[in-house]
């Protein structure tokens, strides 16, 4: 009895042990990043910003997002009470240039923009493409372009090589709201010219249940960013594989209210300082994303 | 495995449960709050309460909650009520819970047998302490199970939460999946956890339901140690008379009151004070005529016999006495006093018609018993004492203890009515409409639900009060040879008009109106074959 006490007493701290070395190699992890915000709060431009946007000052904005996107936004496996991805710590580096800390909201991407409507959160750097039919909801401020890459059982069985005809009489997994969805309902004339069944959809409400979807059978693709197919060949290279990658007439946005100009303004003005001070290639890199897919900001309204 | 242990453990998901439970605990109570408030919106009088009720009911009991908890998060602000993702779930699930928690309430409520509703009101409950005593214990025990499962809805429900950014159990196991691949140990653990959950849930469930059994609370006794009853073995009163009916095994003895007693008794009694005087008493239920302008005046210590074929109107006439119908013309004086109308000339509410049959005393006795089920014989005494009359609980105690003895069951004074025979429900139910002293005793039909051999032990009893303590009586009745015994007049009611109205041995032997005679020829001949000798 005593012994299993004694056993249980030493017993308890390992995990406090490791949570506390993890952390440790975390924030080493993390150190560089940490003090390219430190310079990059201290640039002129930044200061300047500062000046420019009391309002945003000490101020804590609410970041709503999809965090089922690995890469860009998720759980840190590590210590799962946080959010890491290019996307958190992009915006991270807006807060810190123009003085502003961050919560994170986790919603379902299809709620992302009512969220932002209805005032529940200030603005949504979740991996969004900034189409104009989404802009009549919310502004955008780009900050990337768009590649895609197509998610198929390993060996792609139904060879699929795109958004095209070779889609006719497959079964696509996708996301409530995403814009691959439109894209792939769009092909049902062509299919039809062709001869072929249009292909059908399965729509879901994050990228587990896509992926999950492929995995059990039910579906034959899922299209998205290419870094989540990436991911998900990387968690199951014996069972999944990207067939291509395609590039879609989009970019990626930060979108905020409609009512906020001012905002909007302080964080395009941010954007542009983040860019010049090279932190979001560098941020690109320390994701594993392709630097090359960086994109000037611009505005995407309606 | 070693997966699934690890995310089992995870204290990442186990403050989710916390949230989880949160929403679930915040959206129970809201709904039972908003549902107590439909039950009772659509249970009570007024039509345009219920129909407002019955539409909220249709709105949220027929909208997905998912749609509900959007709603709350996302469409509020645009009026100015922005709520936290806590806020808003628990908002939306005590909304959506809440019409079914009301409809769980109603059934509870409605399947309180209406005869215990009846005699609640019979001894002048108000609707209020009749909800309180008789219906809420009842339905509460009803609808455990409902609510248990209800419960365990919710639980599972607030999982929808996760769509409203609630950092519960289920967002988190998704996003952790999300980031980790880690599906299936990630989902088999929170699974887990939720059956932990639901499984303690069921667990409290059972144990309410034991808290709440009747037959563990009256069998182990240990409620009169809790409450501090006086002892079942409190002495009758020196005043009242012990009747001869000790043992129930015992049979009891047959005592004939001689038809000159009864005649001399009846001479004495027209000469006292009127206490029941009924004039011109109309009633009909649609095109039926039940009553057709009856008189009637019943003197201080008389018996009257209400005899007549079964839908003759002796019972609504009964009920009528104590104010439990209404009726369309005519006038009914108990003591002197008019029923139905206050010093001003309006008609009474439920609640003042209750106090009015407080204040009157008017006792009433029915054919089915009607003992509060969930009490034991002497609580169903004292209860009322208490409850409608004030009395404290030891003196309430006191005078149920004397009563029980004097109806000879002091020794089933803890007994639940489920628990006794026909013949003991009737005698308590008889003590209770005694308790507190009526000015007259109605009895309908008192042993007509009885088992033959039951029927003498009920009889002996009403015997001894109309001889011993000269109790003013109305009875109705299809025991000719009780009437016979015990009644000092038969009114033979026949289609909702009094026949005949005459001392008992008159209207049995020389009946005057060929409906009596033919009445008094089939029940004679029918009792004749059922009582032989």
């Amino acid at each position: 009895m005593h012994v299993a006490a004694r056993v249980k007493r030493m017993m308890w701290p390992l995990p406090i042990i490791f949570l506390t070395a993890l952390s440790l190699f975390a924030m080493i992890a993390i150190m560089p990043v940490h003090a390219e915000d430190t310079a990059l709060a201290g640039s002129a431009g930044c200061q300047a910003l500062q000046a420019k946007y009391p309002m945003l000052k000490g101020k804590t904005l609410v970041n709503a997002l999809t965090p089922h996107t690995p890469g860009y936004e998720a759980l840190d496996p590590q210590d799962p009470s946080r959010y890491i991805g290019f996307d958190i710590d992009l915006a991270e580096a807006l807060g810190s240039c123009l003085g502003f800390k961050l919560t994170y909201k986790p919603v379902a991407f299809a709620a992302l923009l009512p969220t932002l409507q209805s005032g529940q959160a200030d603005l949504v750097i979740s991996d969004i493409y900034a189409t104009s039919e989404r802009a009549k909801a919310a502004d955008f401020i780009t900050y990337s372009k768009v590649f895609d890459g197509v998610l198929v059982a390993k060996g792609n069985p139904k060879h699929i090589t795109g958004i095209n005809t070779s889609l006719c009489g497959n079964i696509a997994a996708e996301n409530t709201g995403f814009v691959e969805v439109p894209l792939v309902q769009n092909l049902a004339p062509e299919c039809k010219a062709v001869g072929k069944p249009e292909p059908s959809l399965q729509l879901y409400d994050n990228n587990a249940d896509c992926i999950q979807a492929i995995l059990a059978g039910r579906a034959d693709t899922y299209i998205n960013d290419v870094n989540t197919v990436d991911q998900a060949v990387k968690a199951y290279p014996d069972k999944l594989s990207k067939a291509v990658a395609v590039t879609l007439p989009y970019s990626i946005g930060i979108a905020v209210p409609k009512n906020k100009p001012e905002l909007r303004a302080a964080i395009m003005a941010a954007l542009i300082e983040v860019q010049k001070a090279g932190v979001e290639t560098s941020l690109l890199k320390k994701w594993s994303l392709d630097a090359g897919s960086i994109e000037e900001p611009r505005l995407v309204t309606q | 495995m070693a997966l699934f242990i690890h995310y089992l453990s995870l204290p990442y998901l186990w403050l989710g449960v916390g949230f989880t439970l949160e929403v679930t605990a915040l959206g129970l109570v809201g709904g039972l709050a908003i549902g107590l408030l439909l039950a009772g919106m659509q249970l009570g009088r007024i039509p345009a309460l219920a129909a407002l009720a019955r539409g909220y009911t249709v709105v949220f009991r027929g909208t997905p909650l998912i749609l509900q908890l959007v709603f709350a998060y996302d469409a509020l602000p645009h009026i100015g009520l922005t709520l936290t993702p806590v806020a808003a779930a628990a908002l939306a699930l005590s909304a959506n819970e809440a019409p079914f928690i009301a409809e769980i309430l109603r059934a509870g409520v409605i399947g309180v047998d209406a005869g215990q509703i009846l005699a609640g009101q019979a001894l002048g409950m108000t609707p209020r302490v009749l909800m309180r005593r008789v219906i809420a214990p009842q339905a509460i025990r009803a609808i455990v199970p409902a609510l248990g499962n209800e419960t365990i809805s919710a639980l599972k429900n607030s999982s929808l939460a996760s769509v409203i950014a609630v950092p519960e159990l289920t967002l988190r196991s998704t996003q952790l999946a999300s980031s980790t691949f880690d599906f299936f140990s990630i989902f088999f653990a929170s699974g887990v956890i939720y059956l932990l959950l639901t499984g303690g849930i069921s667990l409290l469930q059972l144990l309410f339901e034991a808290a709440l059994d009747l037959d563990r609370r009256a069998g182990s006794g240990r409620i009169a140690v809790w409450r501090k009853k006086p002892s079942a073995t409190a002495a009758p009163a020196a005043s009242v008379s012990p009747v001869a009916v000790e043992s129930q095994s015992e049979k009891m003895p047959f005592h004939v009151v001689a038809g000159t007693v009864r005649e001399e008794r009846h001479a004495k009694a027209t000469g006292e004070d009127i206490v029941v005087e009924i004039i011109k008493l109309h009633k009909r239920y649609g095109d039926q005529i039940v009553l057709d302008h009856v008189d009637l005046k019943v003197h201080r210590g008389e018996v009257v016999a209400l005899l007549g074929p079964s839908g003759s109107g002796k019972s609504t006439l009964l009920r009528c006495i104590n104010h439990l119908e209404e009726w369309d013309a005519g006038i009914i004086r108990v003591g002197g006093r008019q029923l139905g109308y206050g010093v001003d000339g309006r008609k009474l509410s439920p609640r003042d018609i209750a106090r009015e049959r407080a204040s009157i005393g008017v006792g009433m006795v029915f054919q089915q018993f009607h003992l509060f089920a969930h009490l034991t014989a002497r609580q169903n005494i004292a209860g009322p004492l208490q409850w409608v009359h004030g009395l404290p609980a030891a003196e309430a105690d006191q005078r149920a203890m004397t009563l029980l003895h004097r109806v000879g069951l002091g020794h089933r004074a803890d007994a639940l009515p489920r628990h006794l025979s026909g013949g003991q429900q009737q005698r308590v139910a008889i003590a209770r409409a005694l308790a507190p002293n009526p000015s007259v005793l109605l009895l309908d039909e008192p042993t007509s639900a009885l088992d033959p051999e039951l029927v003498e032990e009920v009889l002996e009893v009403i015997r001894l009060l109309a001889e011993q303590d000269g109790l003013t009586m109305i009875i109705a009745t299809h025991q000719l040879r009780f009437a016979r015994d015990v009644a000092d007049r038969i009114v033979f009611l026949a289609d909702g008009v009094v026949k005949e109205d005459g001392p008992t041995h008159e209207v049995l032997t020389r009946p005057r109106d060929p409906l009596t005679v033919r009445f008094l020829r089939v029940m004679g001949a029918q009792q004749a074959m059922e009582m032989p000798g």
